[in-house]
């Protein structure tokens, strides 16, 4: 899996999402010294009072109305310093809310340093809150992964294993049954919070190859039913080839995970040879995870069953052996 | 065909986890492994019907192999038992 780190374009941000934020320009241009890095934002109140201790200058400033009440209640030479401070960083943009109104020399002092102004009208909480989400999506990290993902009953299936042991044919039987493909081969995977989920590149959408038939679409053989563009990747189920010598798990008691992004995720390893119904493997994994999550564990209390069962068996004996009667 | 006669060791019996330790033991000859206790004889490969036993502390089974590798599988699984399958030990 191959990581990448990027970058966000302060011109590539505004138009992205000037219509949704409700963005508009002030300075004269967009182009700025400093693309956008960091999915953060700072609120540069402080280092308009004069305190410069921590001043997170690569992140997005935000100015809200604290900001701006501050900044117009001062004196024309208190604010020459304000902005010389607030300038004295390079900085990659500056965004305005509530639509407040910016003093003149404010906007030249911004061109002067290269610093792009934007402002919106919305309220600042609900702003920043809509800017994070945005920029924690551009920047969370995201790769590539050889596989296929199925929604199997609400359950994000990713079929992992070597070429040619038979993934497509799996999804193509799971999709017949009436679950859902969200991607064939290559799946973009992106990391959420804790959560990975899983899409399919843009242009290879639903697309599938099956050998000895071609290139085919999901979509168009099954209908709108049997895709779904994303969903949360819950269970790795990794085929192998069937092996009399491997170990393969009997009982399931240790749940084992394999990492994706840094989030773990249940990961089971099923043996696969000719004639195999991996279909109804698949159906169960995805019911026996969902049930799981809910709380019942099978090899747990089977377990417990057992251990219940020999302790018992054992007292009897002992009334048993005692009893003299 | 060989047959040997073991006693578990383990304090909570055969437990799910031990069956399973079991079976994938069993598993690995090609021989055919049987498990008795109290007159009752168990495929040693199927790990629900090793649960079926319910062999607890203390209990004697008697281990029967029949193949080609009943040799090696039989001295395999009585040091698995003498040893107590190693459990707590990994």
């Amino acid at each position: 899996m191959a990581e990448h780190k990027r970058t966000y374009k302060v011109r590539d941000f505004f138009e992205d999402n000037k219509d949704e934020l409700g963005l508009e320009l002030l300075t004269s241009s967009i182009k700025g010294r400093l693309d956008i890095t960091i999915p953060d934002i700072f609120r540069p109140a402080f280092v308009l009072t004069g305190f410069m201790e921590h001043y997170l200058h690569k992140r997005v400033q935000i100015l809200g109305e604290t900001e701006m009440m501050y900044f117009c209640s001062l004196d024309e030479g208190q604010k020459r310093d304000a902005l010389k401070r607030l300038f004295s960083k390079i900085l990659c943009c500056i965004i305005v809310t509530k639509g407040l109104e910016l003093p003149d020399n404010f906007i030249k002092e911004a061109e002067k340093s290269s610093v792009p102004v934007m402002r919106t009208k919305w309220q600042t909480t609900l702003f920043i809150h809509t800017l994070r989400e945005i920029l924690d999506y551009y920047f969370a990290p995201r790769s590539t992964s050889h596989g296929s993902l199925v929604d199997v009953y609400g359950v994000g299936l990713f079929f992992s294993g070597e070429s040619g042991i038979g993934k497509s044919e799996i999804v193509l039987d799971l999709v017949e049954r009436g679950h859902r493909l969200v991607a064939d081969d290559v799946v973009e995977i992106i990391k959420k919070g804790d959560m990975v989920i899983g899409r399919g590149r843009e242009h290879l959408r639903h697309f599938m190859e099956i050998r000895g038939v071609g290139i085919i679409n999901i979509m168009d053989v099954f209908g709108i039913r049997a895709i779904r563009i994303q969903k949360r990747i819950e269970v790795v189920v990794k085929l192998r080839e069937w092996d009399p010598s491997r170990d393969w798990d009997r009982h399931g008691l240790d749940e084992k995970t394999t990492e994706i992004l840094g989030t773990k995720v249940t990961q089971l390893v099923v043996p696969i040879f000719p004639g195999k119904n991996i279909t109804v493997i698949a159906e169960t994994i995805a019911l026996n995870h969902m049930l799981k999550i809910y709380g019942f564990n099978a090899a747990k209390k089977l377990d417990r069953n057992l251990i219940d069962l020999m302790q018992s068996r054992k007292q009897t004996r002992r009334y048993l052996r005692n009893d003299t009667e | 065909m060989k047959t040997i006669n073991v006693k578990v060791v383990n304090k909570n019996g055969i437990h799910l986890r031990l069956a399973g330790e079991l079976v994938k033991n069993c598993s690995r000859f090609k021989s055919d492994v049987r498990i008795e206790k109290n007159f009752e004889r168990i495929n040693a490969k199927s790990i629900l019907s090793v649960a079926s036993l319910g062999a607890e502390y203390g209990s004697e089974l008697t281990i029967i192999v029949n193949g080609q590798d009943e040799d090696q599988a039989v001295s395999l699984l009585a040091d698995l038992f003498k040893s107590g399958f190693s459990e707590g030990k990994k």
